[in-house]
């Protein structure tokens, strides 16, 4: 695509490019006096009569973009915008093919000028907490986003007040838990990514693909919420490139010293090694809705010691201030198969 | 070693990037060439910045660099190939390829690019590590002579690899399914800096994983242009 040229009825308003997007090409566009996001897809392209290649290969390549659009047009489908934890999901309002390329149309997002970091606590909680409802929604439709990471979740106003709400965009490299794309093509980021994803894409021995689920998309909210928190990631050694790398290794992670008991447990029980150790993210919602879970008390200078890494923390006895982690290794996730984890630092 | 473990006894990811800048040095390239050689100088150390800030270091980087003119014109210096140079290791020997590129010859348009496309494409790339990206990078004001002109095959100094045709070409290049591909699908990209003409819109639309840039005849290599290169490699991996 190309500057000013109409695509569907959107016109490309920007000159396109392919910065923070390796699969596509991307503009902003309008149509009928709305903003847009439009993206032209590298691969595949539709073979056309007078197209290059043998009959056989042609008849491949359309199997290929039947997949792929199915792909797009199923992820589609499933995320609806009339759907009660919608509105935050940036999702596409189009799809379609011109010539021999595919685009695909989302609404245009003005991103405040703020990091998470810079609000007050009420405003980062409203943040987490819009991320992690948008995520509850995708994962009860069996889908794992792939690729959350900060430049995918866009700090936008709300529609009424002040507060900035989290919005959850790019989908094109979300699948169905357990169904991930093969190793050499899977998205995703490595500053993100979970172990599991790691030995996947890597190809390690016993990696398996029905182990990428719901829980590798817990996993980055685990990183994400101290990446809003403190501005950083938490630290994973010089010896290691990543979180997931470190984890791995057994190493632990380093959470910022300010980092108080209740939201560090949390947080050490998102990025578990095992996936299956992980809370479901609708526990994450239950516990950001808890009372000041990001107090002066939960964020405060007087953290408590590290549990061991890469573990759950053990069981406790507080009553209330707790998130549950599945300690089966199985799915289905019920209450009657989790470990009541202590949230609140105090026994 | 664990089963968490990879061949080289830690869990970090292991990327290789191979790229080949291919480069029109015919005379009326002069302007431009200095610009692409001045970037492509500084281009080793603005990926390994980018990746690094994306949490991606580069455990194998290669360069190879081809110069092609025409040969139609002279076939004696229509093209030069350099091997893939390790970066950082072989740095000195990539800057002096570079620097040695001159824009002279060429005659008229159409040029020999096809050729340096067939040869980029027929590069010994990296198969191994944990992911790979093959890009080649195309630099013309031009258009290209059609494959297979016998006027230009049977020159002494015309390689004996490239395919007789552009759709043998694409045949090279291959789609996700396709047996007869040299380039991996998944870690390629061809990105063009070419004017819109023969056969530079066609690869555009019929090749997949290619960006092409249309460009001006006489305009250089843009800052935003090297951006474009770099952000396909870091973001893609």
């Amino acid at each position: 695509m190309k500057l000013n040229q109409v695509l569907n009825g959107y016109r490309v308003v920007t000159r396109p490019t392919n910065a923070d997007a390796g699969k596509c090409l991307w503009a902003f566009a309008e149509k009928g006096g709305g903003e847009f996001f439009l993206k032209e897809f590298l691969d595949p392209k539709i073979p056309k009569a007078d197209s290059m290649g043998t009959v056989e290969d042609k008849k491949r390549r359309f199997a290929e973009c039947e997949r792929f659009a199915k792909r797009h047009t199923d992820i589609m489908a499933a995320l609806r915008a009339d759907d009660v934890h919608a509105g935050n999901l940036v999702l596409a309002v189009d799809f379609f093919a011109e010539g021999t390329r595919y685009y695909k149309v989302t609404p245009r997002v003005r991103p405040a000028d703020i990091a998470a970091r810079d609000l007050d606590t009420r405003g980062q909680l409203v943040l987490l907490k819009t991320l992690v409802d948008s995520l509850v929604l995708l994962h009860a439709r069996g889908i794992v986003h792939g690729d959350l990471k900060p430049e995918n979740i866009l700090l936008a106003p709300a529609r009424k007040g002040p507060l900035l709400v989290a919005k959850l965009i790019d989908f094109d490299d979300a699948y169905q838990a357990g169904a991930p794309p093969a190793a050499e093509v899977i998205g995703g980021n490595p500053l993100y990514g979970a172990p599991e994803w790691l030995r996947y894409l890597r190809g390690d021995r016993g990696a398996q693909a029905r182990s990428l689920t719901q829980a590798a998309d817990v996993f980055a909210i685990g990183l994400l919420i101290h990446t809003y928190l403190f501005g950083v990631l938490p630290g994973y050694g010089e010896s290691h490139e990543s979180p997931a790398a470190a984890v791995l290794a057994g190493a632990p992670l380093a959470w910022d010293p300010v980092l108080g008991g209740r939201i560090r447990s949390l947080l050490e029980s998102l990025t578990a090694a095992d996936p299956r150790a992980r809370p479901v993210i609708a526990d994450v919602a239950a516990a950001l809705d808890e009372s000041d879970v990001l107090s002066r008390e939960a964020v405060s200078p007087t953290p408590l010691p590290a549990p061991a890494p890469s573990t759950p923390p053990p069981g406790g006895g507080a009553k209330t201030s707790r998130v549950l982690v599945n300690t089966t290794k199985t799915a289905p996730r019920t209450s009657s198969t989790r470990l009541r984890i202590n949230l609140t630092g105090k026994n | 070693m664990s089963q968490n473990q990879n061949r080289s006894g830690d869990n970090n990811l292991k990327y290789a990037v191979d790229i080949v800048l291919c480069v029109d040095t015919t005379a009326s390239m002069g302007p431009t060439l200095e610009n692409v050689k001045q970037s492509a100088m500084s281009f080793p150390n603005r990926l390994a910045q980018e990746m690094a800030a994306k949490g991606r270091g580069i455990s194998s980087l290669r360069l190879k660099v081809i110069g092609f003119r025409d040969y139609a014109d002279c076939a004696e210096d229509a093209m030069v190939v350099s091997p893939f140079l390790r970066v950082p290791d072989e740095l000195d020997s990539f800057e002096t390829t570079v620097n040695a590129l001159h824009a002279d010859g060429g005659g008229d348009e159409p040029e020999s690019a096809l050729e340096a496309l067939a040869l980029a494409i027929g590069s010994d790339w990296e198969t191994g590590l944990d992911r790979r990206r093959h890009v080649i990078v195309m630099f013309t004001d031009a258009s290209a002579h059609r494959l297979g002109d016998p006027r230009h095959t049977r020159a002494s100094t015309y390689p004996q690899s490239i395919p007789g045709s552009l759709e043998e070409l694409y045949a090279q290049w291959g789609s996700g399914q396709s047996r007869s591909a040299l380039v991996e699908n998944s870690a390629k990209r061809l990105l063009m800096f070419a004017p819109e003409s023969y056969p530079w819109t066609d690869i555009a639309d019929d090749w997949n994983n290619t960006i092409y840039f249309p460009s001006e005849a006489g305009e250089g290599l843009e800052e935003w242009e090297m951006d474009q290169i770099i952000a396909t490699i870091a973001n893609s991996l």
